[in-house]
């Protein structure tokens, strides 16, 4: 099940599962296995239907992982026997056996995920609910959780029902797909039918990308879902348009404005360093995005840079002048902002609108100029709608950028971003990537932290990978994801065969047309 | 390490239970030292080198401090030693101060000893067999706390780049602390809604909930249960009985050398040293294990060679 | 049956401990009492949370209250008895009633122990700061309408605290109540005192109103 965000599919699927079912008047009724929910007694509601949400912090309820995978069981009477038994055969399945003493808070997201997944499956539900559960999770940890659930259904004919946003890999697995708009079903049916249905709707957007190229092209015959059907679709319709490329031009940056050389960095003494020799110059207006995998350091390189953390050996800059030589908060006044990933850790108020006057206070900023920024930056955002809100009743989405536009109005020279782009929806991700680029004509300079390979390929003007402590590879979106041959996106390996350079969507169908803006013959 | 600890938390709990009203409440200077000896033993197997070099920088002057000012409070006792400000300091406050000294300092070792043995987890799982609520509280709690604290550095960071974090100063920093906690807590707020809503899904609400913990009760709990239980009956029986009465005011007594008394002596000194004695016993056995080893392993060298 | 039982052995088994103790310790009888009695006033107050219909909710928010002061210990390590777990108690109490405050004060003593050490204070500390918040709970009406008698609250509370902390330990110590002794504890202990009471001020002063404010947001929000 999928839909913009806010278009109710969470409240549909929290419905389905009484214990959680939001407040407020219901009509119709939700009939399971030939029985209106609330008349199902506790017992089996609490068991048959398993619920896991999307913030994997939120949803664990105890300290210690054993305890965790037992709650429920306790919760329903289970003997000590019975438990034992019952536990030690979640823990060897999901492969938790080894950090089964653990305490919960020491595992990582994708860890915490899988723990809520065997916790419910303890209880041996019938059919599963999951609120885009893999929304938090890095892309490595989101496809293991999703193999994890194939192999639930495959070996146990699990009934499973997913909201998703993340799609490029779950819509080709499915079985049948639904998508929502405004509180409607707009389309039922399976992958291939939906993908047919959606070709006009501005749901097509979050299809993944060979579905997104096979609409480019005019929609004929079947619609490829998967990476390797759009290689064969491509090879099948355009293999007479191969060879062409994307023009590149080399990167030619301005001044610059921000730079760490030969960085090194760690949290205590005793362990290892987490950035090595790392070296990084980046120029006035640039966006520039630091990929790689989790756990790498890649939050902490940005703490470096902006000042939080400080390096033990190496230097880093602000427009040529020493971070260190920055006195008080001078460098977070017109200088340097970050986004953290969690963008709820930046609000203190009850409303949006009272956080953006505190800031504006606390900078000595007059009244009514203050108003005009104000102003100014809910223009530039368009979260008019958002400002009496209180920050913890916005999505995800709006989080992100409410806490931006309150970041902006310190009026940042430069500004580092972490995981922006996490939990959210094709939708929020395309506007945010609009008001980046709003921001970078004001000659702001970007920084991007980020495992989102498809935005950093949208948005920036140069990639650099980060590993082992430092960036060992730099270059423009196009060259960097086509010499990439596994950290790339969707479309750069559907077309690497047939074209060079292409990496985007809109690349691909462009190189698929010929220069009149009609399909090859 | 792990032989006492892994103990049935049952036993662990009666244990220490014993040794410290014991230690706490008899008057009386051999148990007081045997209990002060016994922490130490004890306490020594748990702590490294470095911790033990800083307990002893704080229990020595400790013990000085409260041994020579207790005659500053009590002036009671028939030996006066020499008058000061008029009041008599007497033999008998001196020696109930380094009495009082060794008994806080005992008591304290035991203390510690129990808070590193008796985890949260054991502590919990006693708990839940009797009140399964307020223990399904602690266990959240516990779980929100190292969860907080990762919170509170992001936000700190967070607030800090904002730059809401403007000086060195006291104030500012205090400020800006109350500040950090003030968005804690509604974070929090916000994810206790989601924890509770968690819980009622996988059946919170329904009644007749049991326990599960991964405690055996195995015979070597059973074995030291009954040791503990029956000195600690023999020694009760001593302290009722008045074998092991003792009193420093207005003279201090004499020790009772009785057959029945040495008894409870040495009753008490078996069983503040029991953890020692399993610990010690445990590693002798692993040293003797990984000497049959290596001796197995250069034995079948010499055969292949 | 299990329960009876085990409530059974909380109602007998340690007033005759009790009992038997006093005839045992001669003259540490009072010492003795005062500690048992300081672990069985918790347990009435425990067994009647244990058997009340409790939301699911409330017990997740009186956890994340315990959290919540115990991580402040932490957050203020920098300041020497400024902490504001007294202000987080009260607070509990007025929003959520006399026993939740218990339990939140008894439960904050008792798991914040387990990271700065268990001793022979836990019990009395579970007690005191029980105590402050079940009182806060019975007078929230007031406490909440006016700002003079809720800082009083606080600084009283946090001065009780200290006073009845000592005068354990002269019993303790002293077998009997050892005047000298107590007044030179309290004298010593006075500068912590007074900044534990000033803190408790100033704690129920800056968090009082946000709290308040976030909790009757999430108790309109989720219907608590």
């Amino acid at each position: 099940m999928f839909g913009e965000s806010g278009c109710g599919k969470t409240t549909l699927l929290k419905l389905i599962k009484k214990e959680i079912a939001p407040y407020g008047e219901l009509k119709g009724s939700i009939i399971y296995n030939n029985k209106p929910i609330d008349e199902l007694p506790d017992k089996l509601s609490a068991c048959e239907i398993g619920f896991v949400g999307q913030n994997p912090d939120g949803q664990i309820v105890t300290d210690k992982v054993w305890h965790e995978l037992a709650f429920g069981l306790e919760n329903m009477g289970e003997s000590t026997n019975n438990i034992r038994r019952r536990v030690g055969e979640m823990a060897s399945y999901f492969g938790i056996q080894n950090w089964y003493h653990r305490s919960t808070d020491s595992l990582s997201g994708g860890q915490k995920q899988l723990l809520n997944l065997a916790s419910v499956m303890a209880m041996q539900p019938k059919l599963l609910l999951l609120d885009e559960p893999t929304s938090q999770l890095d892309p490595i940890a989101a496809a293991d959780f999703i193999a994890t659930l194939q192999k639930l259904n495959r070996e146990f004919g699990l009934t499973i029902l997913l909201v998703e946003h993340r799609l490029e890999e779950v819509f080709p697995i499915a079985d049948k797909v639904i998508a929502m708009d405004s509180g409607k079903i707009l389309a039922c049916g399976s992958p291939v039918e939906v993908a047919k249905l959606l070709q006009k709707s501005k749901l097509s957007l979050s299809l993944p990308t060979a579905v997104r190229i096979w609409y480019g092209l005019g929609s004929k015959d079947v619609p490829p879902m998967t990476v390797r059907q759009g290689k064969d679709f491509l090879e099948k319709h355009y293999s007479q348009c191969a060879g062409r490329s994307v023009a590149v031009d080399k990167y030619s940056g301005a001044e610059t404005v921000l730079e760490a050389k030969n960085v090194y960095f760690r949290y205590e003494k005793n362990l290892p360093d987490v950035l090595k020799n790392f070296n990084i110059a980046v120029t006035k207006g640039e966006i520039f995005s630091i990929l790689g995998g989790n756990g790498t350091g890649k939050t902490t390189a940005l703490n470096v840079l902006s000042g939080l953390d400080k390096p033990y050996k190496g230097s880093s800059n602000v427009f040529g002048k020493k971070i260190s030589k920055y006195k008080g908060n001078s460098l977070y006044r017109n200088m340097v902002a970050m986004l953290p990933q969690n963008p709820i850790a930046v609000f203190v108020q009850s409303t949006v609108k009272e956080d953006f006057y505190e800031l504006l206070k606390a900078m000595d900023v007059p009244k009514d100029s203050a108003e005009k920024k104000v102003n100014e930056v809910t223009e530039i955002f368009n979260i008019e709608h958002l400002l009496n809100k209180h920050p913890y009743d916005l999505s995800g989405g709006e989080q992100q950028k409410a806490a931006l536009a309150k970041l902006m109005l310190t009026e940042p020279k430069i500004i580092l971003l972490d995981e922006p782009t996490k939990g959210l929806d094709a939708f929020y991700k395309e506007s945010f990537a609009h008001i980046l680029r709003k921001i970078k004509d004001k000659g702001v300079t970007s920084i991007i932290v980020t495992h989102d390979v498809e935005f950093a390929a949208e948005v920036s003007d140069r990639c650099g990978l980060f590993f082992d402590g430092q960036i060992i590879a730099l270059d423009t979106p196009n060259e960097f994801f086509c010499n990439n041959s596994f950290y790339t996106t969707a479309a750069s390996r559907i077309s690497r065969e047939l074209f060079k350079n292409a990496v985007l969507c809109s690349q691909v169908i462009q190189l698929c047309s010929n220069e009149a803006g009609e399909e090859c013959p | 390490m792990k032989a006492f600890s892994s103990m049935h938390p049952f036993v662990l709990m009666i244990y220490f239970l014993s040794v410290l009203i014991t230690a706490m409440f008899i008057n009386n200077p051999i148990i007081q030292f045997s209990a002060l000896f016994g922490g130490i033993a004890f306490c020594g197997m748990l702590t490294t080198a470095k911790q033990k070099l800083s307990d002893i920088a704080f229990y020595i002057p400790l013990l000085i401090l409260i041994s020579i000012t207790n005659p500053l409070f009590s002036h009671n006792g028939e030996t006066p030693l020499f008058f000061m400000n008029g009041n008599a300091v007497t033999l008998e406050a001196i020696v109930y101060g380094v009495f009082i000294a060794v008994m806080v300092i005992g008591v304290m070792l035991w203390c510690k000893c129990y808070s590193l043995i008796m985890t949260s987890d054991k502590f919990l799982y006693l708990f839940g067999r009797v009140l399964p609520k307020p223990a399904i509280v602690m266990s959240t709690a516990l779980r929100y706390i190292p969860m907080l604290k990762r919170q509170s550095a992001k936000v700190k960071k967070a607030q800090k780049a904002m730059g809401f974090y403007t000086s060195e100063s006291y104030f500012d920093r205090l400020r800006f602390s109350l500040r950090v906690y003030s968005v804690l807590i509604g974070w929090s707020m916000e994810n206790a809604v989601e924890t509770a809503k968690a819980m009622n899904a996988r059946g919170f609400k329904l009644k007749n909930h049991t326990s599960y913990s991964n405690y055996k009760f195995k015979t070597v709990d059973f074995l030291l249960l009954a040791l503990n239980i029956a000195l600690i009956i023999f020694v009760f029986w001593g302290v009722g009985s008045g074998a092991v009465a003792f009193s420093y005011y207005p003279q201090i007594t004499h020790i009772d050398t009785s057959a029945f008394s040495l008894a409870v002596y040495s009753a008490y000194l078996i069983l503040v040293f029991i953890p020692f004695f399993i610990e010690i016993q445990e590693r002798i056995k692993w040293n003797c294990y990984r000497s049959k080893i290596s001796a197995l392993h250069t034995q079948r060298m010499k055969k292949e060679q | 049956m299990k329960k009876i039982l085990s409530y059974l052995i909380f109602l007998v088994c340690i007033p005759l401990a009790i009992a038997l103790g006093m005839a045992v310790f001669g003259d540490r009888q009072y010492a003795f009492a005062a500690a048992a009695v300081a672990v069985l006033s918790c347990i009435p107050f425990f067994i009647s949370f244990e058997k009340g219909e409790n939301n699911t909710t409330r017990l997740v928010i009186i956890a994340v209250m315990v959290a919540l002061s115990a991580i402040g210990r932490l957050v203020f390590y920098y300041v020497p008895g400024f902490k504001p777990v007294t202000a987080m108690v009260v607070i509990t109490a007025i929003y959520f009633g006399a026993e939740a405050g218990f339990m939140t004060g008894a439960l904050t003593a008792l798991i914040s122990n387990f990271f700065f050490g268990q001793g022979m204070w836990t019990p009395f500390q579970m007690l005191a700061w029980g105590l402050i918040g079940f009182a806060a709970g019975l007078l929230a009406k007031k406490l909440i309408s006016s700002k003079v008698l809720l800082c009083t609250y606080g600084a009283v509370s946090g001065i009780a605290y200290s006073l009845i902390l000592d005068l354990f330990g002269v019993i303790w110590a002293d077998t009997y109540f050892n005047l000298s002794r107590y007044i030179a504890m309290v004298v010593s202990s006075a500068p912590f005192t007074i900044l534990y009471a000033v803190s408790n001020v100033i704690f129920l002063l800056v968090l009082q109103k946000p709290l308040g404010k976030k909790i009757e947001r999430v108790k309109d929000k989720y219907g608590i």
